[in-house]
């Protein structure tokens, strides 16, 4: 009984096993992968049915009028069929896909994701890349790698994978379609929507309301520091650097209403649901970024200290895309 | 270094055959179309080659002149050219439904469908119907030329789905006509293994699926009945009818008579079958009889040719068709004939004795008296002359000598004799061929009470003294007679009578230099004939290897092979390893060819590997440029000669070299530079 349940499991394991080989539908690919024959799968297109029944015609009438020369000129066109097949697998075969990123974007936004083929040794033709509903491709020459890029609508925000990944060709003469699929754990970012027309943004953590100061997203300047890796280039001190003084990055008064501000869930109005909310912080987000105030965010189980930068704001937005977390 | 994307987003809702598309489609349907125009109606031939210039010449209009609107031809038009052709061929034909009307509709068909093709789609339908119409010149001519003129047609297939696929001026790929040939043709050549192992191996059929039309093969040879004119039209083919491998000793021309169709009915103008198709038996001879082996082209009738007189029934190979399907018998009157028609190419040894009498059963003579209607002045002649000659040889002997005395003409251009041939033939014409002899020969002795009948076949031959076989064409038939005198049939040839070297030296011989006899049966214009005859020999071994490759040859094949040891599945089994190990060979081939065609890639990878050893790999995402600058930066003192391997590099990859001198000045410049590299080893030790 015990066994038999073991082996039960055995088996089901195996199917799966064999199941994600065949059609690699979990992201197993964690590297770079080169196309083998374990991956390459070849079937006849609309056209080579057409050209396969063809030929069955053709050898029928041949053999029934024993016309030995259309027996042979059957078979010729039949070889050239087979050798277009180990054409498109050669096309195929031995080319190298690496994952190279995930792009981020804006519900309602595309986002991209890129991949590098390397050709190897061999030119590839008319190779296309279908992911998720996108489609790249191009020829790639011998020993050259092509950048794809495939741009998937995001109508939605949260954690987007790329999916399984086709590589298919019909090269040389569009009688077979030759495909592998590869499966890569790559996943983008879609922020949510930023709210348009969203009120100001709130109060610094100074208490003064900046639009009593003019109503301006400008902050005072409060002096310059060295520039570090991830400053926002908006804040960089362009003056200086063309002054040939060096890299430096401004730094603004957290005082009055440029301070620094938390974008708190808390805080804004009960009525409003989970989306919008997430919207106006986001709207909140980029206009504290857009003003070069620092700010910080809070939201049910996610707290980031005031803060600025590049990856400040990315991590804000991820919180916010991610919500109610992952 | 990266290629940049060349297409995106969705695919466009409908596509259209480019130009280059139609016109590659055009080349093809124009080579495939030109092999079967000589086996058709001039009308129709030109018809279809027509409707596609006419489509290329549009084409070519749009292309000088792209302000124009394209040159289009309203589809409505097309229906009525499809039913106008209907009824043309039709007309032409007399009939619709057979071989020869459904090839010239095909034909022009896939002339009118090329005027309105639109779509790819169009386009596969029309590279199959090409497929068709490369197929179907084979139904006339399997000469090794036939073969060799569909051989551009289907290279062409494979160009016009190559310019399907990818269209390459809207792609990145450049199109030659030169190198699309050639990589069809190469591809060609890589199937071809497999094209030989199945038609060596995919069998045959022993008779056909479903019915042959019925003007198949209607031209082909002797007939089933003798009217006057129907041998004389035989003997302006050059067509071979069969040829002979002569155990030992050529028979002299006197007495090559191959023994055909036998007729005894006479109707006063064709002579027909008509004794019931008994079985006769062989004479039994004490003189030598000779052993030689017939290879029968297929003559679409169940005859089988022997010399006068067959001594054996024929021995065809163990486990062929006709065979398994019924023995061939031999008839009453000394006739082979097989169960079923000829539809392959059969080749049989027999046994013949040269013999031109032998006995008759008794009551032969009441189906070979009758007389027929009309030709009242032959009767009324031959009663006369059978008055003088109570005797049935002498009898014999003055019809012979009143052909032989007066002035009879052999010739292959008798008028045309409506009503009682015979009569206008002995009295007014008196030219004829030989079926005009034999008839009125038969004819006089019938009506003078003497048993007569018509033997049809082909008398003489060729050796060719390069294969050291014999050919005997169509234009060798021949019709003689038979007279029962004494209890005995005995043949006599009235041709022989007015035109004794027809029978000596052949038809060209015969006949008066005036008249049109076929080429190859003339005796002048020796280097013509003897190159022709070189030609005829390579021929007889296509014929026999090639177009005569059936089932019975397959099978002795098989055996000779010992194939036919094993069973079914242990030869699918092999055959599908045999095609497994062709493909591991070309796709390795064509791996190992793509790496050793380029001497820039060569001396790259080597680089590469060399560099890796010395500690600096390159990464699967780095072009030439980049590695070469990061190789530059761990070794500075080499920076030049990385600088310049990286980019003379990237130049022949990425660049456009159209010149081969500059390509191979930057080939050099790239194995100098490498060069000048010191070991791995010594790299790996350098001081960074």
């Amino acid at each position: 009984m015990a066994a038999s349940l073991l082996t039960g499991m055995r088996a089901s394991a195996w199917l799966a096993r064999v199941r994600q080989r065949a059609f690699r539908q979990a992201p197993g690919d964690h590297a770079a992968v080169v196309l083998r024959h374990s991956r390459i799968y070849i079937l006849p297109t609309r056209r080579g049915w057409a050209m396969i029944a063809t030929l069955f015609v053709l050898l029928l009438t041949s053999l029934n009028y024993a016309l030995a020369l259309g027996i042979g000129v059957t078979f010729l066109l039949a070889g050239l069929l087979a050798a277009a097949q180990l054409h498109t697998f050669r096309n195929l075969a031995g080319i190298e896909i690496t994952p190279l990123a995930a792009g981020e974007t804006f519900a309602g936004g595309q986002i991209a994701f890129t991949l590098a083929l390397h050709a190897g040794s061999a030119a590839r033709t008319g190779i296309t890349v279908t992911g998720a509903d996108a489609r790249a491709g191009g020829d790639i020459a011998a020993g050259a790698a092509m950048t794809v890029t495939l741009d998937v609508d995001a109508p939605k925000r949260g954690r987007v994978s790329l999916g399984r990944v086709t590589l298919t060709s019909g090269y040389p003469f569009g009688l077979w379609r030759g495909w592998a699929y590869v499966h890569f754990p790559l996943a983008g970012i879609v922020y949510p929507a930023a709210e348009s027309g969203a009120p100001p943004l709130p109060h610094g953590l100074g208490g003064a309301d900046p639009h009593a100061q003019g109503a301006s997203d400008d902050a005072d300047l409060a002096g310059l520091r060295e520039y570090q890796r991830g400053d926002s280039p908006q804040r960089i001190a362009w003056k200086a650097v063309a002054r040939g003084a060096g890299w430096f990055t401004k730094e603004f008064d957290g005082a009055g209403g440029g301070g620094p501000m938390m974008l708190a869930w808390a805080a804004l109005p009960a009525a409003l649901p989970v989306e919008a909310r997430l919207s106006r912080l986001t709207a909140w987000v980029l206009a504290a970024e857009r003003a070069a105030r620092p700010f910080g965010l809070s939201l049910p189980g996610v707290h980031l200290p005031p803060q600025q930068g590049r990856e400040h704001r990315r991590a804000a937005l991820t919180a916010l895309a991610l919500f109610p977390g992952e | 270094m990266s290629a940049a994307v060349s297409f995106g987003g969705k695919r466009p809702a409908r596509e259209t055959l480019s130009p280059l598309q139609s016109r590659c489609l055009g080349a093809l349907l124009i080579a495939a179309q030109l092999p079967q125009a000589v086996h058709l109606p001039i009308w129709v031939a030109l018809t279809g080659i027509m409707l596609v210039g006419l489509r290329i010449l549009l084409l070519r209009r749009d292309r000088l002149r792209p302000q124009n609107p394209p040159g289009r031809i309203p589809s409505w038009t097309l229906v009525i050219f499809a039913v106008a052709a209907a009824l043309a061929v039709r007309t032409s034909f007399g009939y619709l439904v057979g071989r020869d009307p459904s090839v010239a509709f095909l034909y022009i068909l896939v002339a009118i469908k090329y005027l309105e093709a639109r779509s790819p789609r169009d386009g596969t339908l029309l590279v199959c119907l090409a497929c068709f119409l490369l197929v179907t010149p084979f139904f006339y001519n399997q000469s090794l030329l036939a073969a060799l003129a569909a051989l551009p047609a289907v290279v062409l297939v494979g160009v016009a789905l190559d310019v399907l696929t990818s269209d390459p001026q809207a792609g990145s790929r450049s199109f030659t006509w030169r190198s699309a040939t050639r990589r069809s043709a190469m591809m060609m050549l890589q199937g071809l293994p497999v094209a030989m192992l199945l038609f060596f191996v995919f069998p045959r059929l022993a008779a056909p699926l479903w019915g042959l039309p019925s003007d198949y093969g209607a031209k082909s040879g002797l007939s089933d009945s003798m009217s006057p004119g129907q041998i004389s039209e035989l003997s302006l083919s050059d067509n071979v009818a069969f040829r002979v491998d002569f155990d030992g000793a050529v028979p002299p021309p006197a007495q090559r008579y191959w023994r055909g169709p036998v007729f005894s009915q006479f109707d006063g103008r064709t002579w027909s079958f008509g004794q019931p198709g008994l079985r006769g038996d062989f004479t039994p001879y004490s003189t030598p009889r000779i052993r030689y082996t017939v290879t029968l082209e297929p003559n679409y009738r169940p005859w089988l040719f022997a010399l006068d007189l067959p001594a054996a029934l024929p021995a065809l190979a163990a486990g062929s068709t006709p065979v398994k399907d019924g023995f061939p018998i031999l008839t009453r009157d000394q006739q082979l004939l097989l169960r079923m028609p000829v539809t392959q190419a059969l080749s049989y040894t027999q046994l013949s004795v040269l013999r031109s009498s032998y006995p008759a059963a008794r009551d032969e003579a009441r189906y070979n008296l009758g007389i027929g209607k009309g030709n009242a002045r032959t009767i009324e002649f031959a009663q006369e002359l059978r008055a003088q000659y109570p005797d049935d040889a002498a009898y014999v002997r003055a019809v012979l000598a009143k052909f032989n005395r007066e002035e009879f003409v052999y010739t292959l251009a008798p008028p045309f004799m409506e009503h009682d041939p015979v009569d206008m033939f002995l009295f007014d014409a008196r030219r004829g061929f030989c079926e005009h002899y034999a008839s009125a020969f038969v004819l006089l002795l019938r009506a003078a009470g003497i048993p007569a009948r018509v033997v049809t076949g082909y008398q003489g031959g060729a050796m060719n003294p390069r294969g050291n076989y014999m050919i005997v064409r169509q234009s060798d038939a021949h019709a003689w007679s038979e007279a029962m005198i004494e209890g005995r049939w005995q043949r006599f040839d009235p041709t022989a009578a007015v035109a004794p070297s027809r029978i000596e030296i052949g038809l060209g011989g015969a006949l008066p230099s005036s008249e049109m006899v076929p080429l190859l049966a003339r005796l002048d214009m020796t280097w013509l004939k003897s190159a022709q005859l070189a030609w005829d020999a390579f021929n007889h071994d296509w014929a026999r290897n090639v177009v005569g490759f059936n089932r019975d040859r397959q099978r002795s094949l098989w055996h000779d092979w010992k194939l036919d040891q094993f069973a079914p599945w242990q030869i699918v089994v092999l055959i599908a390893l045999l095609v497994f190990a062709w493909g591991a060979m070309v796709v390795g081939w064509l791996m190992w060819k793509r790496r050793h065609q380029e001497r820039a890639l060569v001396l790259w990878d080597d680089l590469n590997r060399r560099l890796a050893r010395a500690g600096l790999p390159r990464h699967a995402y780095e072009g030439p440029l980049a590695y070469a600058t990061r190789a530059a930066q761990r070794w500075p003192q080499f920076s030049i000669a990385f600088a310049a391997i990286g980019e003379s590099f990237a130049t022949l990859r990425y660049g456009a070299l159209p010149v081969a001198r500059e390509r191979e000045a930057l080939v050099a410049t790239l194995e100098r530079a490498i060069e000048v590299l010191p070991a791995p080893a010594a790299l790996r030790t350098a001081p960074p």
